[in-house]
Formats: C-alpha cells, sequence, structure tokens
C-alpha cells in the first residue's frame, strides 16, 4: 500500500515546473503566430508599397503604350480598391500571398491619389503584365494603367485596323488581335454579341457581366475591358474629379497669362469643370464630351494652354 | 525558522524558471528591435525610390507639363505659368504625389541671389517652392525646361529657361 502511494505521488515541484513550463511555452507559440502574422502584414505592405512605385515609370509624356511585366516570389493576390473620398478619391491596392497554402489576409491598404488602376477585383499569379495609356479629356488628364495576370489571355475579335495595329507594337504576350484560336483566352468582340465581353463603338459601351461600361476614346474603352465594373465606374468618377481640378488649373492659367501678355484665351473650363464634377455614371461620359469637343476646339493659336 | 529541503528546491525552481522567461522575453524584444528598425530602413528605402522614379516622370504630369503649349509635344518641360497657378491651389494637391514638397530651381541664366517666386515678383525670381517650405529631408533632383509665355511689342512669344526640379522626402 505504501510503495503503491509513493509510486504515484508527484512531488509539488514538478507539478509547479509543468503548471509555469505549460504557461511559458502557451505564451512562446502564442507570440511566435503573432510575430509570423505580424511579418505576413509588413511583406503584404511592403509588396504593396512597392507595385506602386514600380508605376511612375508609367507615367508618359506622349501619346504612347508602355509595357512592363512584374514577377513576384510567391504567388500573389493584387486587390484592386478605389474610392471618391476627397478632391481626388484614392486608389487603393491590398496584396495577399499565399502562405502554406493558405491565402494570407489582409487589411493594409496602400493608396495612392494620382494613380488609376484598372483591372479585375483582384488578379492572382506570380507574373503580371502592367501596361498604360494616356487619357486626354481634352488635356492630358493622367496615365490609365491596366493591370493582367500573365496567365490569362485576351482575344480582340474583328477589332478596327488602328486597335490590331496597337495591340501587335504593344507585344505584350498576353493580349491578341489576330490568332484567337486558344480556347482559354478571353474573347473581346466588336462585331457580335457572343463573347465574354462585346464591344459597340458605335454607341461606345462595353458589355461585361450583364452590365455597360461606357467609355470615350481608346484608353477608356481598354479600361473597360479589363476592369471591374464597380472598379471602372468609381476610377472614372476620380477622372472627373481630376479633369475638374485640372480645368480650374487652366481656367486660372488663362487669366494669369491674360494678365501679363497679350494672350486672351475665353476657353469654357468652368462649364467643362462643371460637368465634370457633376458626373454621376460613365453613361455621363458623352454629355461631358460635348463640353470636351468644344474646348479642344477652342484650344488653338500661339496662347494655346496646354 | 530552518528552510525545510523541499521549500529551498521550489525556491530554485521558480528562480530558474523566473530567469529563463526573462530571458526569452529579452531574445524576443531584441528580435522585435531588429525586425522593426529594418522596417524603417526598407520604408525609407521605398521612400527614396518613390522620389527617384517620381522626380524622373514628375514633370510629364497634366499639373506641370508643358503639353504642346509651346509648340510641339516636349519631355521634362514644366509650364512654369501653371506651376504658379498650382502654388496658389497646393492646398488642394498635399500629398498627391506622395512626396513632402516640390521645388523647381531655374540655373540657367544664373542670377546671383535666391528669389522665391510668388505672384508679385515672377517671373523676375528663380525658384518656384510648390509648398511655402524649405525642401526638408532627402532630395532627388532631375534637369528640365521652364517654359512661360512672354510678350514684347504686343506680340507673344515662348521663354524657355533650364531649371532642376527637386522632389524631397523624410526619413521615416
Amino acid at each position: 500500500m505504501k510503495n503503491k502511494r509513493g509510486y504515484l505521488q508527484i512531488s509539488f515541484a514538478w507539478l509547479f515546473a509543468i503548471i509555469v513550463g505549460g504557461i511559458i511555452l502557451f505564451l512562446a507559440i502564442f507570440l511566435s503566430t503573432k510575430l509570423i502574422r505580424t511579418e505576413q502584414t509588413s511583406i503584404s505592405a511592403q509588396t504593396g508599397k512597392e507595385i506602386g512605385v514600380l508605376l511612375n515609370p508609367l507615367e508618359t509624356g506622349f501619346e504612347v503604350w508602355k509595357t512592363t511585366s512584374l514577377s513576384l516570389p510567391t504567388e500573389t493576390r493584387i486587390y484592386n480598391k478605389c474610392n471618391n473620398n476627397g478632391i481626388f478619391g484614392r486608389q487603393i491596392i491590398q496584396i495577399s500571398q499565399k502562405s502554406f497554402d493558405k491565402w494570407t489576409e489582409t487589411d493594409i491598404d496602400i493608396g495612392f491619389s494620382n494613380k488609376y488602376i484598372f483591372s479585375e477585383e483582384y488578379v492572382e499569379g506570380k507574373n503580371f503584365y502592367i501596361f498604360s495609356k494616356p487619357f486626354e479629356f481634352p488635356f492630358k488628364v493622367s496615365d490609365l494603367i491596366y493591370i493582367t495576370s500573365a496567365s490569362e489571355k485576351y482575344c480582340f475579335i474583328d477589332a478596327p485596323s488602328h486597335i490590331k495595329e496597337e495591340i501587335s507594337v504593344l507585344n505584350q504576350k498576353n493580349l491578341f488581335a489576330e490568332d484567337c484560336s486558344d480556347s482559354e483566352s478571353i474573347k473581346i468582340c466588336f462585331q457580335g454579341e457572343n463573347c465574354e465581353i462585346n464591344i459597340d463603338s458605335y454607341s461606345q459601351y462595353v458589355e461585361k457581366d450583364g452590365k455597360r461600361l461606357y467609355f470615350e476614346g481608346d484608353a477608356l474603352m481598354y479600361a473597360a475591358v479589363f476592369s471591374e465594373p464597380d472598379v471602372y465606374e468609381c476610377q472614372v468618377k476620380r477622372l472627373m474629379q481630376r479633369v475638374k481640378n485640372l480645368a480650374l488649373l487652366y481656367k486660372d492659367k488663362a487669366n494669369f497669362i491674360s494678365q501679363k501678355s497679350d494672350c486672351q484665351s475665353n476657353l469654357d473650363l468652368l462649364k467643362l469643370s462643371n460637368f465634370a464634377d457633376a458626373l454621376e455614371s460613365s453613361k455621363d461620359l458623352s454629355s461631358v464630351s460635348f463640353i470636351v469637343d468644344e474646348v479642344k476646339e477652342q484650344n488653338k493659336g500661339v496662347c494655346k494652354l496646354w | 525558522m530552518v528552510m525545510k529541503k523541499g521549500q529551498f528546491k521550489i525556491q530554485q525552481m521558480a528562480f530558474m524558471l523566473m530567469a529563463v522567461t526573462l530571458f526569452f522575453a529579452l531574445v524576443g524584444m531584441f528580435i522585435l528591435v531588429i525586425k522593426f528598425s529594418g522596417l524603417k530602413e526598407s520604408a525609407t528605402a521605398l521612400e527614396e525610390k518613390n522620389a527617384m522614379l517620381l522626380v524622373t516622370k514628375l514633370a510629364n504630369s497634366p499639373e506641370f507639363s508643358c503639353g504642346e503649349a509651346f509648340g510641339s509635344s516636349k519631355a521634362n518641360c514644366i509650364d512654369s505659368d501653371k506651376v504658379m497657378m498650382l502654388h496658389e491651389n497646393i492646398d488642394k494637391y498635399i500629398n498627391f504625389w506622395g512626396v513632402s514638397n516640390v521645388e523647381i530651381r531655374k540655373i540657367y541664366p544664373k542670377r546671383d541671389s535666391t528669389e522665391i517666386c510668388d505672384l508679385g515678383n515672377y517671373p523676375d525670381c528663380n525658384v518656384i517652392q510648390l509648398r511655402s517650405k524649405e525642401l526638408a529631408g532627402y532630395d532627388v533632383s532631375n534637369f528640365v525646361s521652364l517654359c512661360r509665355k512672354e510678350s514684347l511689342d504686343g506680340e507673344v512669344y515662348d521663354k524657355c529657361e533650364l531649371a532642376r526640379i527637386m522632389v524631397s522626402y523624410l526619413k521615416k
């Protein structure tokens, strides 16, 4: 009986060591997990900022396309978000990377006021193609940036000759305008309605996911093709926020140079600014475009403003 | 009063465990300090990279660029009349380019003194500060042409000078 009791007995020292040791181990594991999560968040934030910084060289001076590729070490999702708050709204990107076969959760927003990115809600992969095209309305407003995953192919069917030429000059590996035999490519039709994305060049809209996205000019047409509809609508509003402020800047410039030189410009820039400000959705673009054509016509001669 | 052997052992173990915990806590803190200083360094490096890439392209952004106002399109050409108006409306553009300040400094023709431009002395001045403060932190620069409209005997002509655009960013 005595032996049995002794055999089962755990001394207080052992009990104390087990409990405290357990607590230390629990704390160590808990803190390590926290640290790993913080590290993942920091990598996501850093990658997001780096992508944004790398988009700077895509700002062009003239009517040209620019393309570049982006390779990341791990499978990455680039989330494209946008808001219209403030004077210029904000372009937001979020990065989520695959870690132990799971996508890291991220709520770190990397924001830019001077960038306009058009893409699906998120683009996924290790390699991405990024290209840009200037948007003029009637002055240069910004360079629109289009991000696509290298694993997604886009094929433009029955495209007008200038689009075909642009795509061939751009030489981006996932954009095609001639040979559309690849069954996995996303078909974009200029004539016909049986493709994933249909473009009506006459009425100037792109039909995608059952929604009509209206455009003015080729830069916005590509934007509508490569964008998630909500992102497109938000970015168009942001672009009009910039048009509004640029129109006011040119109006101030016109007044300023008329005081110091003999340059008199009577451009209706206030009207353009008001119309751009009143834009609710891409459907209103045609009404702004009407003023844009007028102003463009007036900006001629030795006192050109832009 | 005399401590039993068991009590002594427990006390010894408690001290040992406290020492071990303290040791790991210190190691953890050390790792965190190194990590976060690395994070600060990479944030500064990104700011620097942003400023360097931005300065080469800022002259082409619509708020600065000449466009076709001075003949055909020119790369790295800044419209100084437009920039003066931008300076007047700079409150709207705070944080727009993600840098702390932008300064344009005329370098040719050379002037002996530094005169900050405002609406009163323009164009007889040589420094346009977008935000009315000195460049702070670090700066990077690029050469540009600075053009404006002038008139002589009722005739309007374009005048271009050589300048440097400087972008400053703060260390994180």
